[in-house]
């Protein structure tokens, strides 16, 4: 299949043990856990909600494509125990973020450690 | 001109001594009790061990349970092993192929005594569909869990799943549970009434609570609604369930609770959910975010990532 994936870097890390998230109402049937995506884009909206806090970014590859990425974390209260905060997406901040992406190949994905905004890597409370 | 530049330098000098005081101070005097503790003044978040590194925690306080309490608990992530991901604990609190210490959804094919099930409580299970994590879970949209269309978790399910801060009241003849999530509460009568005979079902039960000992309170929750699950594995309940809960309070700073679930219908003893789950209290000024299942922001959630994250793949 090609897709949109094909020209982001894609990693097959193999089966780490990921930490399940805080709270974690929603499992990972749909997802493929033993990848990692790294989507480097803009910000186009950031959604600070339940169930889950999700953004979207555009990310462009080398040819000039463009993919709309959604990438969903835990809920406000998992996320702000983290650090996260309601501003801390803003439209247009450049991201690179590592994913785990779904089975299905469309360009949704999970959040999965590496966060950089704007140049300076996010650190999570622990 | 040289005045000037010692007045600059002195004032220099008290500025970065004033600046390294909080971290002096921190170092030097230790918090006395869990009130010293800062905590944002507006969505606080729980406090994770570190901050209580030097508390020796006061006796507890005879027949209060009142304050705001964490039930998040200091384990790796801030998840307590156990209740936030996998719901109730095991029978007993075990869980060998359950690779993750920080709990997972239980398999129900490899624990070593499966919950007892009666067969109405085992087809019941089968026909839940979670979307929570474990090896019984689906895609967020192809699920049938009451909380994915936000249909009220219900009690015991606040206990048993979400269950993060809890702020209890005690009046004259009430003990008041405020939950965080979802924002529900329960009254607890402590004036001697008795329970009903033939109760109405709902969501939260009707609670009755009595003082065992001057640190133990022990409640009796009947008239569950059977709509909800008991937990986020979908572990089934009857409208016959009877719940007791009993709250320790271990010292000042520290409670545990004991819940054990009673339902004939759908097992064939008592098991306990949780045993004596930790619950840690917050400071006096904690503000406790709020938390909703909002309908339009479920909807979304499920056209942007749900429905997408489910459908035929390459279209």
């Amino acid at each position: 299949m090609r897709n949109k994936l094909g020209t982001i870097s894609l990693l097959v890390v193999g089966f780490l043990a990921i930490s399940i998230p805080l709270f974690a109402h929603h499992g990972n049937a749909s997802y493929d856990t033993e990848k990692t995506v790294t989507v480097k884009g803009a910000v186009t909206e950031y959604i600070w909600a339940n169930p889950h806090v999700f953004v979207k970014v555009d990310a462009k590859d080398e040819s000039g494509e463009t993919s709309h990425w959604v990438i969903e974390a835990q809920n406000i209260v998992a996320q702000s125990t983290l650090g996260w905060t309601n501003t801390m997406f803003k439209p247009g901040d450049q991201v690179v973020i590592d994913v785990t992406p779904v089975k299905n190949g469309r360009t949704i994905g999970r959040f999965r450690g590496r966060i950089v905004i704007n140049g300076q890597e996010f650190k999570p409370l622990r | 001109m040289r005045t000037h530049s010692i007045s600059t330098i002195s004032a220099a000098a008290l500025i970065s001594a004033l600046a390294f005081l909080p971290t002096l101070r921190a170092q030097t005097a230790p918090p006395r009790s869990v009130d010293d503790i800062n905590v944002d003044t507006w969505n606080s978040r729980p406090l994770r061990k570190p901050a209580y590194a030097g508390i020796k925690p006061a006796p507890a306080p005879r027949r209060d349970l009142s304050g705001i309490w964490d039930a998040t608990g200091d384990a790796a992530g801030g998840a307590a092993p156990g209740v936030q991901n996998t719901g109730a604990h095991e029978y007993p609190a075990v869980l060998p192929g359950n690779n993750n210490p920080a709990g997972g959804e239980p398999d129900e094919r490899k624990i070593p005594r499966q919950l007892p099930y009666t067969p109405l409580g085992e087809a019941t299970l089968k026909a839940h569909k979670p979307t929570g994590m474990g090896v019984r879970s689906v895609a967020a949209v192809l699920g049938n869990d009451p909380l994915d269309i936000c249909d009220p978790a219900g009690f015991p399910r606040i206990e048993l799943y979400e269950f993060a801060v809890i702020e209890i009241a005690q009046t004259a003849d009430q003990v008041i549970l405020l939950n965080q999530f979802f924002r529900t509460w329960r009254t607890i009568w402590t004036d001697g009434r008795e329970l009903p005979k033939n109760p109405e079902p709902r969501f939260e039960g009707y609670s009755v609570g009595k003082w065992v000992d001057d640190y133990t309170f022990v409640v009796e929750t009947i008239g569950l609604d059977e709509r909800t699950w008991l937990d986020n594995a979908g572990r089934p309940h009857s409208s016959e369930l009877r719940v007791e809960e009993r709250f320790h309070r271990v010292d000042h700073d520290n409670m545990e609770l004991t819940v054990t679930i009673d339902d004939p219908k759908m097992y064939t003893q008592p098991w306990q959910a949780l045993n004596k789950f930790p619950l840690r209290l917050q400071p006096r000024g904690f503000d406790i975010r709020e938390v909703h299942c909002v309908p339009s922001d479920t909807a979304q959630y499920n056209n942007d990532i749900g429905d997408p994250s489910v459908a035929p793949e390459g279209k």
